[in-house]
């Protein structure tokens, strides 16, 4: 039973460090340097003395209260024409589509006064949902003033005219001269801008070539299908069609292809209340999201995710009757590819094998493998193919050597940074010095705009125009919902500037729309950011037998290393956002370390290597260095619990965002090998050589430690997270979720609805009442909300020192724990004794299980923080809401130290002023400022702040509700939270309304609430999460 | 009191009665509109542009206008004037209408938008309004009509106050010089009397009677206490409150002239009361919309109404837009801190409240003033006093039901029983 089980945060604590239990009953675990301040010298020295700071403070406190006395002077400047569309006050959205060569998402983007301000989910979309972290914050780099804001010509400002004249120039010298002119770009999924491409080649008379090279690479997946399917395309996966799903490697609810697409279609089939709960294995080596989602999880070395491909094909071929291929044993690999052959046999042509290999050998007995599954066609679709991405690995070597042998003569970048992404041993700025022209068609002054001729800035995709299609026949447009800021223009008009094509893009654009469907597709299109276009379908031919011998006899000969290291990209993608705030302070949604990448490594074998692993804010990582074959970096060790022991792993895209002159983590792409087929190969032996050398480290996951968890004693622990198996939950509520009761004075066994001290507020029966329920099962962790959250709420970024402190600033935060494998069932089937047991419990697993729960103010009806509040700056509203009253607020921090679920943060500075968050916070800088959200105040230092559930929102609502003279419609009231979400976990509504979706949601088997037994009825429920497993294995 | 409440009620309703009855008699024998309706009407569509005397306004006066019409006869003047209304573009641009035509010319080719929403039985209540117009009389005197509010240097009335100061000093110089004396003829006596007194000198003579006096200097101290807390209580309640606030603004716009004098409704010029939290300071265009008309102001010429061009880029003698137009920086008035939200069209569409409630009678403000306080306090008094518009109001539904059975008997219900004075309906 779930209750039995054991849930940490962290190693500390589980194993009960005694300065995390210190640190957990408290709300804030800060560090008050008080001996370091006296035992400063030079306070002694110190020229201002007691009287001179009394003769300061009476003079401020004077000039300030004179200032006070006069009139400010506030201008008030209303438009000469003011549009039609824009009314003061009132947010417009324009539907529009992100596309950065990796992530897609069909958005509504929300401006104020002509400003964007957030960035939501398209409910239009049949492609995504949500807004992913990563689209989300998009919205902060349009105002990031370290974009480039005008052309360059090497360091100095030029004049578009000239630029453009000089470029022309040397383009056309070049492509007279027999030499190619190369567009290198991340994938491409727009039809115009392919079409356009197509027209500037005839421009410079087929002198032109497009190279795509993606930095988060598929080519050995494209490759593999290329054979396959007759077209470098993907199937577009059906996970919401699979019974049962096999990932190997592939993060594929976080990063991995149109993971937006991926996350919903799965939750759909997560819900046990469905047709169907689809059965999740997965196998890895790095705990991922995916991973951590999985109903059952398995760990090997990265290379040796291709040997068990091949084990697994073997075992499928075997019921199939078809011939073996050569492969090597893995180790402890026979206890689970048996079990999940069996399950994917019995359910052919409603399974999926997915995998993240960018080995086309291995891509290839995957598909193998999902024909012998009959899964072509139904999960896997062909009929639409996913375009996403295009990327071919070798091509860009070829282009290498294409500028050092005078082939290429000029080199127009656009998307990429090659510089930074790719290993230094393909020495790429060499061949890149040697052009006669060099454009980088760039946003930022990366590492290869730097070493570029010329920089033709860019526009950001709020400025600009453009048509996606990620998946064939499903055509979104990208929209400008802003004038440009800077000097820049989209790449397309660039490229028609320099190749003579008219008119403009937009132009072209527009044309090419109403071509097909007149100007009424053209609107539609631009009204609803998507439209429907014919889909080109294309079919599955089967693996030959001799490419499959071939392909298992290659896998047969790679080697495994006792060490290899394994290269990721966490969720801040490949290091082209790298210098966004929101998301470098966003915790890694498995590790939640913030600010930096490590090597993540298995507890277990960190103690080993002597490695400290309980990191906490006082207590430092250590560092240490990864060599392979002569590169070498060295980064701090992080404990990594689900980490294949032999394996450790750095993520991508780090060592490019500076913040004040420091790089933020280390570039690991000199890792980065190629391997026989010329594929990029992101994992490789390795060695690490542990040092003695500390590095202080941010994670957030000892933080806000809910009150009482206490995994030493799981019978005193109060109920955080309820989960149970499919077979659990089939018993009905009274097993997986009884109800709580708890003895009153006289012994009487009551529920915490009676056992009531304080008399209940009379919302129950009057008004709204507003609620929130959050569905454990769709949840997966992946943090979207956490950043839209910041986005809505001007929550303040803080950075890496204040959060190492404790001291980050979200108003929701996503608790992230694993539970051991270890309980009462499994005790009783080993016949293990109760010590036995217990001990086994506190035995970090070295693949735990794990839960994520979103967690915000619960808005509790019986409120700890109301009560302790000597201001009455925190009160209870007759909706429900728990309010926080900012300007009354004295900043004694009583609430927070009385709240269970320690949601309430501090303002321990002015974050918008102070100069340690100067580059960090982006509310200093003059344009970032722009983002705020102008309805929510910006909060002063020493006051409290939290969740309010998106008041502002609710307000909104209800005063449209009372213009319309109707009832506020369940569902016409989002919080910020719930836009931003994938999979729908989210659901917000009037509890009062008996017909709302959550009141529905409250009144479920399933849900629960957090810490009921404390009394404190909140306004939050949970649902029970319910894994696909046995009894016996939860 | 019962018995004269329901007096009350039967006298009431007796008078309804005959209201009604006279109501249904006038019904009966007349069309089906009023005049009265004509002018609530007029006001709503017309009077934007047009004054029901003869004083020239976007478009002209339209005193005696039926007299001008062309159309013959009673019947022929009506069907001109409801085509005209209804779609006067198409009669503009057929060019046929030789009084159209010549009206068009007159007023700069600035066309009168049409009404298509009114119908012909509204048109003709519109008429029989203007028709039966008079025009109130002016004051014989014509004092306030006749000065120009901009120049008339507003002094304020100080001398009675100044009287009394004057007199108070007077005063103090008499008691101060008749105590002198008084004490010279004292100190004459005693010496004529052979008593030697001795003076103490200032102040140690009061503390010497405050001495002696303990009860009554104890409450002096303890008034003057007083008195000087009242004084910075109330000098602390003023920081922040701007009331009365009346700064200078760039162009010398009449309050008085545009929403008194010529009726114009406030939410035509601040149209966004009515949408969103702003009540919006009107654009540039919305000043054009009347003044590419009118082009000289009633006290201060053409100045004033010059700089809206200038703004505008707007050259009146070519009646052409140039490319170079910059927005008007006006000063604002009505100042609330950054952590209250206020949102106008709560109160204006869904409250029903009168701008006049908090904006005061900006009708008769020649320049404009803030006529609140705009304090917390008054935001929270007025939410106290208020009656919730619920009836008619789907959104109140539910909730009014739930609060008429809570409280039995009682119909209406303020802000406050709602929930207004919650913390987070205006800070968050």
């Amino acid at each position: 039973m779930s209750k039995q089980k054991k849930y940490w945060n962290s190693i500390q604590h589980l194993e009960g460090d005694a300065k995390f239990v210190e640190n957990a009953n408290k709300e804030f675990a800060e560090y008050v340097p008080v001996d370091e301040f006296l035992s400063d010298e030079k306070i002694e020295t110190a020229t201002t003395s007691r009287r001179d700071f009394l003769k300061f403070l009476g003079f401020s406190v004077s000039a300030a209260t004179l200032a006070a006395c006069e009139t400010p002077v506030t201008k008030s400047i209303p438009y000469v024409n003011k549009p039609h569309e824009i009314t003061p006050g009132i947010a417009n959205y324009y539907a529009s589509t992100y596309y950065d060569g990796n992530d897609y998402a069909s958005i509504l983007v929300k401006t104020r006064e002509g400003r964007p301000i957030l960035i939501e989910g398209n409910e239009h979309s049949t492609v995504s949902k949500g807004a992913s972290a990563r689209v989300n914050t998009s919205v902060l780099d349009l105002y990031d003033s370290k974009r480039v804001q005008g052309p360059l010509k090497g360091k100095q400002a030029i004049s578009w005219k000239k630029a453009d004249a000089e470029i022309k120039e040397k383009l056309n010298t070049v492509a007279q001269s027999g030499k190619q002119v190369v567009l290198l770009s991340s994938s491409m999924i727009s039809p115009t801008s392919k079409r356009l491409l197509s027209e500037v080649s005839t421009a410079f008379n087929g002198a032109f070539k497009h190279v795509v090279y993606d930095a988060i690479s598929y080519s050995g997946l494209l490759d593999a299908n290329e054979k396959t399917l007759g077209s470098r395309v993907i199937p577009t996966y059906r996970f919401d069609k699979s019974k049962v799903t096999l990932a190997i490697g592939a993060d594929f609810l976080e990063g991995w292809l149109l993971s937006s697409k991926y996350a919903a279609d799965f939750a759909k089939v997560r819900n046990p209340e469905a047709g169907f709960m689809t059965k999740h294995y997965q196998i890895e080596s790095k705990m991922s999201l995916t991973g951590a989602n999985a109903d059952e999880r398995y760990t090997v070395k990265p290379s040796e995710q291709s040997k068990v491909t091949v084990l697994l094909y073997n075992e499928l071929a075997k019921k199939a009757g078809v011939a073996a291929l050569k492969a090597s044993s893995v180790k402890g690999s026979e206890q689970f590819v048996a079990k999940i052959a069996n399950d994917l046999w019995s359910n052919k042509g409603a399974s999926l094998v997915v995998s993240a290999s960018n080995d086309v050998n291995t891509q290839l007995v995957v598909n193998k493998i999902n024909e012998l599954l009959g899964n072509y066609g139904t999960t896997l679709d062909v009929s639409a193919p996913t375009l996403i991405k295009q990327g071919k690995d070798k091509d860009m070597l070829d282009l290498i050597q294409d500028i050092n042998s005078g082939k290429v003569g000029a080199v127009l970048t656009y998307g990429v940074d090659p510089a930074f992404n790719l290993p230094a041993s393909l020495k790429f700025a060499e061949a890149y010095a040697k052009l006669d022209l060099s454009v980088a068609l760039s946003y930022k002054l990366d590492h290869t705009a730097k070493i570029s001729n010329y920089v033709a800035p860019v526009n950001h995709y709020l400025e600009s125009w453009d048509d996606a299609e990620p998946i064939s026949g499903s055509l979104s447009l990208t929209q400008p919902v802003i004038g440009k800021l800077f000097d820049t223009r989209q790449w397309q008009d660039s490229l028609m500037k320099w190749a003579s094509v008219e008119p403009d893009y937009y132009t072209y654009l527009q044309n090419a729309f109403k071509a097909v469907g007149g100007q009424k597709l053209w609107n539609t299109s631009v009204h609803d950011g998507v439209a429907k276009g014919t889909a080109k379908p294309v079919a599955y031919t089967p693996v030959s037998a001799a490419d499959i011998a071939a392909a298992g006899e290659a896998i047969f000969n790679t080697k495994t290393a006792d060490l290899e290291v394994e290269l990721y990209y966490n969720v801040t993608g490949d290091g082209t956002r790298a210098d966004n705030p929101w998301l470098q302070e966003l915790p890694d949604p498995v590790s939640k370390v913030v600010w930096d990448n490590y090597i993540a490594m298995s507890p277990s074998q960190m103690k080993e290597l002597g490695l400290e692993t309980n990191i906490q804010q006082e207590i430092p990582a250590n560092l240490a260095t990864v060599k392979v074959g002569s590169n070498e970096v060295t980064l701090p060790v992080f404990p990594s619990p689900g980490q294949a022991k032999g394996a450790i792993s750095i993520a991508l895209g780090y060592g490019k965002a500076l913040v004040k002159e420091e790089l933020v983590g280390k570039n690991v792409a000199n890792f980065i090998a190629l391997d026989a087929q010329k594929q990029m190969s992101y994992h490789a032996a390795a060695s690490l050589e542990g040092s003695t050398e500390t590095y202080l480290m941010a994670s957030s996951q000892t933080h806000h430690t809910i009150m009482d968890v206490d995994p030493k004693d799981p019978e005193k622990g109060r109920k955080i997270v309820n989960e149970t198996t499919l077979e659990g939950f089939a018993k009905g509520r009274e097993h997986y979720n009884p109800l709580i009761t708890l003895a009153d004075a006289y012994g009487e066994q009551k529920t915490t609805k009676e056992l009531n001290l304080w008399e209940d507020h009379p919302y129950d029966t009057f008004g709204h009442r507003w609620g929130m329920s959050i569905d454990l099962n769709a949840c997966n962790g992946c943090s979207a909300c956490v950043t839209a959250c910041h986005s809505e709420n001007n929550v303040p970024v803080v950075g890496k020192d204040e959060v190492r402190r404790n001291r980050d600033m979200f108003w929701l935060r996503i608790d992230r724990y694993y539970s051991s494998d270890m309980n009462e069932q499994v005790a009783k089937e080993n016949e293990l004794g109760a010590w036995e047991m217990y001990s086994a419990m506190e035995q970090p697993s070295d693949n735990p299980q794990v839960v994520f729960q979103p967690v915000m103010c619960q808005h509790c009806n019986h409120a700890p923080c109301e009560t302790v509040c000597p201001v009455a700056a925190t009160t209870h509203s007759n909706e429900g809401l728990n309010q926080m009253t900012y300007n009354r607020c004295v900043g004694t921090r009583y609430c927070a130290n009385n709240c269970p679920y320690k949601v309430r943060r501090f303002n321990w500075f002015q974050y918008d002023a102070y100069d340690k968050f100067t580059g960090v916070n982006p509310a200093q800088d003059d344009l970032s400022r722009m983002v705020l959200n102008p309805d929510v105040t910006v909060r002063s230092r020493g006051v409290m702040e939290k969740c309010s559930m998106c008041v502002q929102r609710i307000q909104a609502g209800k005063l449209d509700a009372k213009k319309k003279k109707q009832k506020v419609q369940d569902g016409a009231i989002k919080t910020a939270c719930q836009t931003a979400c994938p999979t729908n976990a989210i659901s917000f509504g009037d509890l009062n309304d008996q017909t709302s979706e959550v009141r529905a949601k409250f009144n479920d088997d399933r849900a629960y609430f957090l810490l009921e037994e404390v009394g404190t009825q909140p306004n939050v429920s949970y649902m029970t999460k319910v894994r696909n497993i046995k009894e016996s294995q939860s | 009191m019962r018995i004269f409440l329901n007096k009350k009620t039967s006298m009431y309703q007796i008078f309804r009665s005959i209201a009604s009855s006279a109501m249904v008699f006038v019904l009966f024998f007349s069309s089906s509109l009023f005049a009265q309706d004509g002018a609530t009407l007029f006001k709503n569509n017309c009077a934007n542009c047009h004054s029901p005397g003869a004083k020239r306004g976007t478009g002209p006066g339209l005193q005696g206008f039926w007299d001008r019409i062309p159309g013959g006869d009673e019947a022929g003047k009506t069907k001109w004037l409801v085509n005209w209304v209804k779609n006067s573009a198409a009669v503009i641009n057929g060019g046929k209408d030789e009084y159209i035509n010549k009206l068009y010319a007159e007023y700069n080719n600035y066309p009168m938008q049409a009404q298509p929403h009114l119908s012909d039985d509204e048109i003709v209540a519109i008429k029989d309004y203007l028709v039966n117009y008079v025009a109130p009389v002016e004051d014989a005197s014509g004092s306030s009509a006749k000065k120009n509010p901009f120049i008339e240097s507003e002094q304020k009335d100080n001398t009675l106050l100044n009287w009394l100061l004057g007199l108070a000093i007077v005063f103090l110089v008499l008691a101060v010089a008749l105590a002198g004396i008084k004490r010279n003829l004292q100190s004459t006596l005693d010496e004529k009397q052979g008593v030697t007194r001795q003076y103490l000198p200032f102040p140690k003579n009061l503390f010497k009677w405050m001495g002696e006096h303990k009860l009554q200097a104890g409450f002096i101290i303890l008034l003057i206490k007083i008195i000087l807390l009242v004084m910075l209580y109330d000098w602390t309640m003023g920081i922040g409150v701007y009331q009365g606030y009346q700064p200078e603004q760039p162009i010398k716009f009449s309050h008085a002239i545009h929403a008194g004098e010529n009726g114009i409704s406030c939410v035509y010029c601040h149209h966004s009361a009515e949408k969103g939290k702003h009540a919006g300071i009107p654009s540039v265009n919305v000043c054009m919309n009347c003044h590419k008309g009118i082009q000289e102001g009633t006290w201060t010429g053409t100045k004033e109404i010059s700089k809206i061009y200038a703004a505008a880029d707007y050259d009146p003698a070519t009646g052409k837009y140039g490319d170079n137009p910059k927005p008007i920086e006006w000063i604002k008035i009505h100042n609330l801190p950054d952590l209250a939200y206020f949102n106008h069209s709560q109160h204006v569409v869904v409250g029903q409240i009168e701008c006049q409630t908090c904006h005061g009678p900006v009708e008769e403000m020649t320049e404009l003033y803030q006529h609140s306080e705009l304090t917390m306090g008054w935001c929270i008094d007025c939410h106290r006093k208020t009656e919730v518009k619920m009836e008619g109001n789907g959104y109140y539904n539910k909730m009014l039901g739930e609060l008429k059975e809570k409280h039995k008997g009682v119909d209406v219900f303020k802000v406050e029983d709602i929930g207004g004075l919650e913390c987070s309906k205006c800070h968050y």
